[in-house]
């Protein structure tokens, strides 16, 4: 447990109204505006709409878990703050996804890469989905509040090894990188961003925005999870949701459960792109032209593990500082699919669990470990013909699915993507890389592991595949036939539900989509206020 | 099944090994009770299957029953699953890789081996 003083105690103990933690929540309640999620989206929300005076209730499925609960412990925190123990998967279990189930969402545990959205993306969006006020110059002051707000800057500390090999070996190569701004303050370079900041360095929702929210009276119900939305008139009436609270004892565990309906004049979705489409499919909302739930975008992440001659620890220090998007430039926007490059933390679970093979062969890369290079690519999925995404269902149980075919198309980025970080290992100084897919083998020089990629069947499952950024499935449009809510964040048919998170993007963001969600939804709630007719804020 | 995966991290000493097997066992009920449902539902009919002696021959072509399997017969059976052409063996294989790498490293005892230092004190 964590000694270090955590806002959260003073904040309870201050009268924070905070339900289902301790206290159940009662049957029935009643918001100006009801915020679904407390991640990147309904954090921002809240704290803007909480500030211009409306009776917020947050609806969070996840636990609260602050610092003080944060023990830098793999066994710990993907079972308590992660969807699905952080092994939620695609209905084919070709793609883990990972994504934040606890107050503050995925922004309590991710890696704190911070990129505006880029301004091939945006020109994409304008040109396809209508979108003509998606500029850079009109969301720039935006992106600045939620920069100022998040203490987003350049992060001044060297590289730890895993980063500063990446920017050598690209380097040796004459590709460019350059190093990632993150949401801290104060950091201590420990490396444990993805099980919760136990110090408070982390600019999260938990420690910002919800906290802001909070102490401006709006209520949060945590382990609450949307059930549906009852909608009559054409107009969304109430939330209804499902309190579920585990308390294991040494003997047994008991469960405690109980409905909440909420009644309120607005809706705001910010559960995540699979749990946002899920919610309005749970509830039938109206969807003339099937677009809802389609067009989800994963960045599908391939990997490529290296052994350096000396450690590397890549457990140590800030986990994402340096990234190259050489091969996201290398081609048009709609043209073959390209890939931005960044490294992840390597700690034993995440490691054991995503190495391939077993036995003696699995062991010799175990006994390795202290010195593992890992290179990841991210896939920018969305912006071509054969690059449509997945769709999101949900099962008879109610809980959602995620179909997304790893065509041909994907699996040729997957497959450069493989080759580019196999020689930037080698040109880093590897003395063995191995791409991780379940056919490849550790391979001593780059010859060897060209010949042997331009050769590996690049089929699912065969090919490790992950992913950390799920987006789309509510996107934005100009008309109803090509986006399920209007560019102002809105539901198509449904005036009184607005979507606020990742599931807005018509495509992926082709960068950590963060702030891309910070800025957004920063623009969409100052207009959402307007509309409801709050006090005009703005998020710094 | 575990001695399969792990042969080569485990302890090699008899009654070393019977105690990691043990500590692994524990941490798997826990990593499986945290699982959702559906997710519980389906890890639930694949080990029904493979408790079978014909789901263990269809799914890991394993003719003796686990208790007399041998390392050498678990291995082969889970390399049958790993490069099979059918996807249901496929994600039965990978389902038993990630649980059992994820729970066994998991614990203190398996860091030193892998030259990690565990979280830095605060």
């Amino acid at each position: 447990m964590s000694k270090l003083p955590d806002p959260w105690l003073v904040g309870l103990a201050k009268g924070w109204q905070v339900l289902g933690h301790s206290i159940p929540p009662p049957a029935t309640l009643k918001a100006d505006v009801v915020v679904i999620g407390t991640g990147a989206g309904g954090g921002v929300t809240a704290e803007l709409l909480a500030r211009a005076g409306l009776r917020v209730i947050m609806l969070e499925e996840g636990p609260l878990k602050t610092s003080k609960d944060f023990n830098q412990l793999e066994s710990e925190a993907y079972p308590a703050l992660y969807q699905e123990s952080a092994a939620r998967k695609t209905d084919d279990k070709a793609i883990n996804i990972l994504q934040g189930r606890c107050v503050g969402g995925s922004t309590t545990v991710n890696w704190t890469s911070s990129f505006r959205t880029p301004s091939a993306t945006l020109t994409f969006w304008r040109n396809r989905f209508g979108l003509a006020g998606m500029t850079e110059e009109a969301m720039a002051p935006y992106f600045q509040e939620a920069e100022r707000r998040l203490n987003i800057g350049a992060w001044l500390t060297s590289p730890n090894e895993n980063n500063e090999l990446l920017r050598k070996g690209a380097s040796r190569l004459g590709i460019s990188s350059d190093s990632i701004p993150r949401n801290v303050k104060g950091c201590w370079n420990l490396g444990s961003c993805g099980m919760g900041c136990p110090t408070n360095a982390k600019q999260s929702m938990l420690l910002t925005t919800v906290p802001t929210a909070l102490d401006r009276g709006a209520v949060l119900l945590v382990n609450t999870r949307a059930l549906r939305l009852n909608l009559a008139q054409g107009r969304i009436q109430s939330v209804m949701a499902e309190y579920l609270s585990q308390k294991v004892h040494l003997t047994h565990t008991e469960k405690t459960s109980g409905a909440v309906e909420i009644k309120c004049e607005h809706v705001v979705v910010a559960g995540g792109a699979i749990n946002s489409p899920a919610l309005l499919l749970r509830s039938s909302m109206p969807d003339p032209y099937q677009v809802l739930g389609r067009r989800t975008f994963l960045h599908p992440v391939v990997m490529s593990a290296a052994v350096m001659e000396h450690e590397v620890a890549g457990w140590q220090g800030a986990p994402q500082t340096i990234y190259s998007d050489h091969f996201l430039e290398t081609q048009p926007i709609d043209g073959q699919m390209g890939y931005k490059l960044e490294v992840p933390p390597i700690h034993p679970v995440i490691f054991a669990s995503s190495i391939p093979g077993y036995g003696e062969p699995q062991a010799a890369l175990l006994k390795s470990f202290a010195n593992q290079h890992i290179l990841l690519a991210l896939l920018r999925d969305g912006f071509h013909d054969e690059s449509v995404g997945g769709r999101v269902g949900v099962r008879a149980d109610g809980s959602p699915t995620l179909h997304y075919p790893l065509n041909d198309f994907v699996m040729d980025g997957a497959r450069r993507a493989l080759l580019s970080m196999a020689e930037i290992q080698f040109a880093a100084g590897a003395k063995q890389v191995l791409p991780v897919h379940e056919m490849a083998k550790p391979y001593t020089n780059w010859g060897e592991a060209k010949d042997a990629i331009f050769r590996l069947p690049m089929l699912p499952l065969q090919t490790r595949v992950v992913s950390a950024h799920v987006m789309g499935g509510c996107g934005m449009a100009d008309s109803p036939q090509l986006g399920v809510t209007r560019p102002d964040g809105a539901h198509w048919q449904i005036p009184n539900l607005s979507v606020h998170d990742g599931s807005l993007f018509p495509t992926s963001i082709g960068a950590n989509p963060q702030l891309s969600i910070y800025g957004l939804v920063n623009r969409l709630t100052q207009n959402l206020i307007r509309r409801l007719g709050g006090r005009p804020e703005a998020l710094a | 099944m575990a001695k399969g995966l792990l042969s080569g991290s485990l302890p090699e000493e008899a009654v070393a090994q019977e105690a990691a097997l043990s500590g692994l066992l524990l941490r798997l009920s826990d990593a499986v009770s945290a699982l959702p449902t559906h997710a519980q539902q389906e890890l639930c009919q694949l080990l029904a299957l493979l408790g079978t002696s014909p789901g263990r021959w269809c799914l890991a072509g394993v003719s003796n029953p686990w208790e007399l399997a041998t390392v050498a017969d678990v291995q082969a059976g889970l390399h049958a699953m790993r490069f099979s052409h059918i996807t249901l063996r496929q994600q039965a294989y990978q389902a038993l890789h990630d649980l059992t790498g994820a729970a066994y490293f998991s614990s203190r005892d398996t860091w030193t081996a892998l030259g990690y230092p565990g979280p830095r004190g605060l």
